[in-house]
């Protein structure tokens, strides 16, 4: 099966990109390919339970039905730590199928061959 | 506005009207899913760039276009169901 990994750096900073590196993560996970969303630097905050409800990008769905729809399709989200650390948010309060890992993950998952694009 | 029925004779339609990349992908990919390989689905999309995306899809999962037609702006498009979601 074929790899991608998303990387997603923005949140409410930039909402143009955090929102199209949603649908295009989706449209990945619904094509068969195994898909991850790295979510890095600001991009963490996505991950924080209701931060991101209020994101709704004109012509796009709003960013919290992407990401519900990326993981309900078998999509992977993953969180950098110590970006998430840094800013002090909640581990207890993760989006559903949000994991923290350390880099060392998405590392791994790209030698395995996967490919990458980043927003 | 919405459709509610096809024309090319399938036994299953959807009317994703202006949907489009990972929205509509999403969207196929839920309304495909319960279907039983084999079943003809007619989709109409609107969006400029579904005649690109959809028969990219169909291909990556297993899917078969079998026609795009629907007038001027060839909007339908009707798939048999592969063995895949």
């Amino acid at each position: 099966m074929a790899k991608l990994l998303i990387s997603i750096t923005n949140a409410k900073n930039d909402t143009d990109r955090a929102t199209v590196g949603c649908v295009v993560a989706n449209a990945s996970v619904a094509s068969g390919v195994e898909t991850v969303v790295f979510l890095s630097t600001e991009g963490v905050r996505l991950a924080q339970e209701g931060y991101a409800d209020d994101i709704h990008e004109e012509g796009f769905a709003p960013l919290k039905k992407l990401l519900t729809d990326f993981v309900d399709a078998g999509g992977t989200v993953w969180v950098c730590s110590p970006c998430f650390k840094k800013r002090g948010l909640d581990e207890n309060k993760l989006v559903p199928g949000a994991t923290i890992v350390g880099g060392a993950k998405a590392v791994e998952f790209l030698s395995t061959g996967a490919a990458s694009m980043s927003y | 506005m919405a459709e509610t029925q096809g024309h090319l004779g399938s036994e299953v339609f959807y009317d994703f009207e202006d949907m489009s990349c990972g929205d509509l992908l999403i969207a196929l990919m839920k309304a495909m899913r319960p279907l039983s390989p084999g079943t003809l689905v007619e989709v109409r999309a609107l969006d400029p760039g579904a005649p690109i995306d959809i028969p990219a899809w169909c291909g990556m999962v297993g899917h078969t276009l079998l026609v795009r037609a629907g007038g001027p702006a060839r909007v339908h498009y009707l798939i048999r169901k592969g063995g895949a979601s």
